[in-house]
């Protein structure tokens, strides 16, 4: 096996040196063709590099360190797949549009920024590839130079900016306690006992939850996906949403219980996953359902980290990571799935029927890798009322899905056949997301082939999904009657504020042109130097 | 500091610090008895050479772990000028010759003599006037005393005021005009101040005077004239209305300088004067007052920026807004149990934010003006297609805004990472969340201006004037500058600390 | 009270009178005017110091001295730089005016 740091160094350089390629002019008109490449290398580290062998480059002062865990391990190989299938169809539908170079350089930002993120160990490169990969996404986003595409790439620009100023000074605080180095693992292990825990907690799970799409601050989601191409949708809501999930397993003290974050966490994890499945019956764009059910299984996953952060057990980061790993695969192939059919559904069956085995999985369909990912997570909420919650949200989750496929049976273009350059990328990821977490599965210790088989676990994952077909038969019969709720809901409501906003900005201007007056300017001299002679005398 | 016992770190002698301050003049000199062709000739051998030798004084200063001093004539002070280059003075040094000789490259083609060798009165003025600002900068950087400094920040003035009014307008010869007479009103308020000082304490030298002065009234009273004079000439919120008029109306290599380095020139007088000569008169109250006002100044020039039609304008209301950032330097490092201000990580910030708000403002400027001559105007709601046809010029311009909003890996998030590590270890959080909210302010009016440059046109654009490459390439090289700054982190560099009495290095602990 | 205060106090009311001058007229050759008195009451000052740091048996301090001549001279361009200015606007523009002219609304005193 090659030595970890190597494969550490190759994952992040192809990547990075594709993205420095790309100031030649010559290679931007073609790199739109070679996106499926880049990711390769990272698939390999995430394969074969032992883990907990950093890669670390710097000076004593300023050192950034890249090291594999096991979550991140998972997280970073699934996406691996997820970028290359995705790359491959954005090859294809990239073909002879017009700002296909700009899509190959934010594809390039965000590809770097994630495998970055994923594979960070120390809060300087963490923040840099998170503020790299923010940029890359919402180059994406705004692809298609439309309004509604400016406008969710502005929304989800501003609040993962916001996002990351929160971010900022609880990782400087963590710098400052740590005292010695940057790492986040040092960092973290003082944490608890540090006088500052409450508020730098607050500061992360505020800065990781907007970026995990908590609600409220959850609009950005459906407005950026709705907006993007399907490629970049595809990426987005599969990998660069883990980014967050990675930085909550990695930031959070999960050694050490914390009964009243956890339970916060939980509540609030909850509340999305049921609001998410809420609003998202409402929308007819298929992406618009996709991007609701990534709301809604985000705040499934903060829940599930919330259960670990009361308990103090940090297994559950093992479990998060192989839940949140199936999540990539499922959301990546859902969403090619409605690029393949909107192209050309000449035959929907052959879409239909993978997609719905695909996202009945997420609600936990047994016999697959579903089903497993809910029995992992399962574990740690108990038997009480939380427990119960976590299992209507699994019944939530596959009335979603069901309503998703009605509403992608509705979309297909009936009269053509969608071109083999999509389709093979999509299949690809369908099986592998089939696949890949049963693989997964063996080689980690949740648990085992006999107890995702044995019949009292057959029937947990059973009624919860009986419960969701039985509502969505209810859905259909009622479904005029619903209210229509407009993509990214609370952003509606948003833009009442910008007029008062704006009001503020005509205050300050019309302040700023008496400020202009020469009396005032010369009085304003007078006042400074009075004001400070006496705040220095009154100091003396 | 020489001449101060105590310090561990001795001063050499070094005749370089007056060669920084020569050549300039030669040049100009020079240029005015040669003349015709010949100006730009000399304004651009000489770019290198001070490049060489600012070069070459960093070096010293930050891997010979000394201060550079010149003492005039042999003749010490009281009685004499000394000349000194201490660890902020040769970074500012350095900082100062990168972004002229970026916008002396840049300017060849805007101020280009014409073919037959006669000399057109713009580029006559424009050269020489450059490299008279850059004297000008360098003396403020190394006078060691302050009368010294009150010539060079004349000099200084005297300099700017006409590269404002360059291309003759009515409008830039009244902002031009504005600039001078609130400039100098500024520069006999910080005399009556240095009058004041001499008075109570006899000497003027920077070294003599931080042993002697004490929180007396005289020494109260001259430092608040002093202080507000100097902000005049900074253009601090709420002196700073002569500044967006002046800035924006000033061809596009001269607001760069403008930005960048002439309103650093007061506030680096400001930073002698309450770091070096009087660090235990200001007091809590002071350093407060200077925070509030810089936050005033974040929050309007930002807010102003947003609503600015007219892309100069929205990028000079942005200057206003940075100006703020660096005085927030001041309550930072204000130490509450020594009462007194420290040469500590805030400092550093704050040099590093002025370094990394010259290069990514000189880069501003220059794309803005690249973008003004080739679509012939620049409102913003008329940019859309620049991207296409600019792409260099949009990039350096969205990398200068990378560093003003804060984003690793530039000098912007360095400084930011110093300044809120300062603010959250002092308490004083309110400082913290200004910043955070600066930032996002930032990121607003960057979004607009792209959003406009990268939305295809919808008529074809026509170029008014064909811009050639270098100006480009000339601008996306001070980006860069700008946004590789915060790797000068991995460098065992100790920046703003030498020859000061607590030594700390720069890095992110 | 000595001569030495007098003169003080005349320096002082001359950058009182200069300031309020500088704020309030709008005549741009007035202000050039103001800033110069406010200037001059900066030169008294300095040769109040002068006289009052003089040794015993010497007239005055010749260090205040020496500065004061740089002062002056440096006044000196400063006024001349704004005539020369105030000179060329007065041709472009007609009227000698700090007032912008192209605001939605003309204000007096207005930057």
């Amino acid at each position: 096996m090659m030595d970890a740091r190597i494969l550490l160094g190759a994952a992040l350089a192809l990547p990075l040196g594709l993205l420095f390629a790309c100031l030649s002019s010559w290679v931007r008109k073609r790199m739109s063709s070679w996106l499926a490449i880049a990711p390769f290398p990272a698939f390999a580290c995430a394969l074969f590099a032992v883990h907990d062998v950093p890669l670390s480059f710097g000076t004593r002062q300023l050192r950034l360190t890249f090291v594999q865990d096991t979550p991140g391990a998972i997280l970073l190989g699934v996406a691996a797949l997820l970028w290359i299938t995705s790359g491959s169809y954005a090859s294809a539908c990239l073909r002879g549009q017009p700002n296909r170079r700009r899509f190959a350089v934010c594809w390039l930002m965000a590809l770097t920024g994630c495998i970055g993120v994923f594979l960070a160990a120390d809060m300087v490169s963490f923040y840099f590839m998170l503020a790299l990969l923010t940029l890359g996404a919402g180059g994406l986003i705004i692809h298609d130079d439309t309004p509604e595409a400016w406008r969710a790439g502005a929304v989800y620009v501003g609040l993962a900016l916001l996002a990351e100023s929160l971010l900022l000074p609880a990782f400087i605080m963590l710098a400052m306690n740590a005292s010695d180095g940057l790492l986040i693992r040092d960092a973290i292990a003082v944490l608890p006992t540090s006088p500052q825990r409450d508020l730098i907690i607050a500061l992360l799970v505020a800065g990781f939850g907007i970026k995990a799409a908590l609600v409220p601050l959850h609009f950005w989601m459906p407005l950026a996906y709705t907006a993007a191409p399907i490629p970049a949708a595809a990426v987005l809501s599969g990998a660069v949403v883990k980014a967050s999930v990675l930085g909550l397993i990695r930031f959070l003290p999960l050694g050490t219980a914390m009964p009243d974050w956890g339970t916060a966490l939980v509540a609030a994890g909850l509340l999305g996953a049921f609001y998410g499945v809420a609003i998202g019956i409402t929308q007819k764009n298929p992406k618009t359902v996709l991007a609701y059910s990534s709301v809604s299984q985000m705040g499934f996953i903060v829940a599930v980290i919330g259960t670990g952060v009361s308990a103090g057990d940090d297994g559950v980061a093992l479990a998060v990571a192989f839940y949140a790993g199936h999540h990539v695969m499922v959301k990546g192939a859902l969403f090619l799935a409605v690029g393949v059919i909107t192209a050309g559904g000449a035959r929907p069956m052959w879409v239909l029927l993978p997609a719905a085995i695909v996202g009945l999985g997420l609600g936990g369909l047994p016999l697959t890798r579903g089903a497993l990912a809910k029995l992992a997570v399962k574990g740690p909420f108990g038997d009480g009322f939380a427990g119960t919650l976590a299992m209507l949200s699994a019944a939530g989750t596959t009335l979603l899905m069901l309503y998703f496929l009605r509403r992608l049976a509705e979309s297909a273009k009936r009269d053509e056949s969608a071109p083999a350059a999509l389709v093979r990328p999509w299949l690809l990821m369908a099986l592998l997301s089939m696949a890949v977490p049963w693989m997964v599965y063996e080689a980690l210790p949740i648990g085992t082939w006999q107890d995702a088989l044995s019949p009292y676990a057959l029937w947990e994952l059973s009624w919860p999904m009986l419960l969701g077909g039985v509502f969505t038969l209810a859905l259909w019969r009622w479904h005029d009657r619903l209210p229509r709720v407009p993509v990214g809901d609370i952003a509606a409501g948003i833009s009442s504020t910008t007029r008062v906003t704006v009001a503020c900005g005509r205050m300050l201007e019309q302040a700023d042109r008496v400020l202009r007056l020469w009396p005032v300017a010369g009085a304003s001299l007078l006042i400074v130097t009075i004001l400070l002679g006496l705040a220095m005398l009154a100091g003396r | 500091m020489s001449n101060v016992a105590g310090l561990p770190h001795a001063a050499t002698a070094s005749a370089t610090l007056v060669l920084a301050i020569i050549f300039p003049v030669v040049g100009i000199l020079l240029s005015f008895v040669l003349g015709g062709r010949f100006v730009e000739r000399i304004a651009l051998i000489l770019l290198p050479i001070g490049l060489a030798i600012a070069s070459t004084i960093f070096v010293q200063v930050n891997f010979g772990y000394h201060s550079l001093e010149y003492i005039v004539g042999g003749w010490t002070p009281p009685l004499g000028i000394a000349l000194r280059a201490d660890g902020p003075s040769a970074a500012m040094m350095m900082a100062a010759a990168i972004v002229i000789c970026a916008v002396g490259i840049f300017a060849r083609a805007d101020f280009r003599t014409a073919a037959d060798g006669s000399e057109t009165r713009a580029s006559f003025a424009f050269w020489i006037l450059l490299l008279a600002v850059w004297s000008a900068m360098n003396l403020i950087f190394v006078g060691a005393d302050l009368f010294t400094l009150y010539v060079a920040l004349e000099l200084l003035t005297f300099a700017a005021v006409p590269l404002v009014s360059l291309d003759g307008r009515a409008e830039t010869l009244q902002a031009a005009l504005r600039y001078l007479i609130f400039a100098v009103l500024g520069a006999v308020f910080y005399l009556v101040g240095a009058a004041l000082l001499y008075g109570a304490y006899g000497t003027l030298d920077i070294a003599i005077l931080s042993e002697r002065v004490r929180a007396d009234p005289t020494t109260i009273v001259a430092g608040a004239v002093m202080t507000a004079g100097l902000l005049a000439k900074t253009a601090l919120f709420p002196l700073h209305l002569w500044l967006p008029p002046a800035h924006a109306g000033a061809p596009a290599a001269a607001s760069a300088v403008l930005s960048a380095l002439v309103v650093k020139g007061s506030f680096f007088l400001l930073v002698r004067l309450w770091f070096d000569v009087m660090p235990g008169v200001l007091g809590m109250a002071g350093t407060q007052i200077l925070g509030i006002l810089g936050a005033a100044a974040i929050l309007f020039g930002n807010v102003l920026a947003l609503r600015q039609p007219r892309l100069k304008l929205l990028v000079a209301y942005s200057t206003v807004a940075q100006i703020g950032y660096l005085f927030l330097m001041f309550p930072l490092a204000f130490s509450a149990t020594s009462s007194t201000l420290q040469s500590n990580s805030a400092l550093t910030g704050g040099i590093l934010q002025a370094i990394s708000h010259a290069t990514a403002k000189g880069a501003m400027f220059l794309s803005a003006g690249l973008m003004y001559s080739a679509l012939g105007h620049d409102r913003i709601s008329g940019l859309s297609g620049v991207g296409r046809l600019l792409p260099m010029t949009v990039v350096a311009f969205t990398l200068g805004g990378v560093s003003l909003i804060g984003l690793p890996p530039s000098g912007g998030f360095l400084a930011k990472w110093l300044l809120l590590g300062a603010a959250i270890a002092s308490g004083q959080w309110w400082w913290a969340a200004t910043m955070l909210a600066g930032g996002l302010l930032t990121s607003g009016y960057m979004f607009i201006v792209l959003s406009r440059a990268m939305t295809p046109a919808h008529k074809p654009l026509s170029l008014q004037a064909t811009v050639p490459r270098y100006q480009q390439a000339a601008a996306l090289a001070l980006a860069l500058c700008s946004l590789m700054l915060g790797l000068v982190a991995f460098g065992s560099f100790d920046v703003a600390q030498i020859s000061r009495p607590t030594t700390a290095s720069i890095g992110l602990q | 009270m000595n001569a030495a205060t007098w003169f003080g106090l005349c320096g002082a009311a001359l950058g009182g009178v200069g300031l309020f001058g500088f704020s309030t007229n709008p005549d741009p050759l007035r202000k050039i005017l103001a800033f110069n008195l406010v200037g001059s009451g900066a030169f008294l000052i300095f040769g109040v110091i002068a006289k009052r740091g003089a040794a015993v048996g010497l007239g005055g301090d010749p260090v205040p001295q020496a500065l004061v001549i740089t002062a002056i001279v440096v006044a000196f361009a400063a006024t001349a730089l704004a005539i020369a200015l105030l000179l060329r606007l007065f041709e472009e523009a007609g009227e000698a005016t700090l007032d912008s002219n192209n605001s939605d609304d003309i204000r007096r005193n207005e930057f």
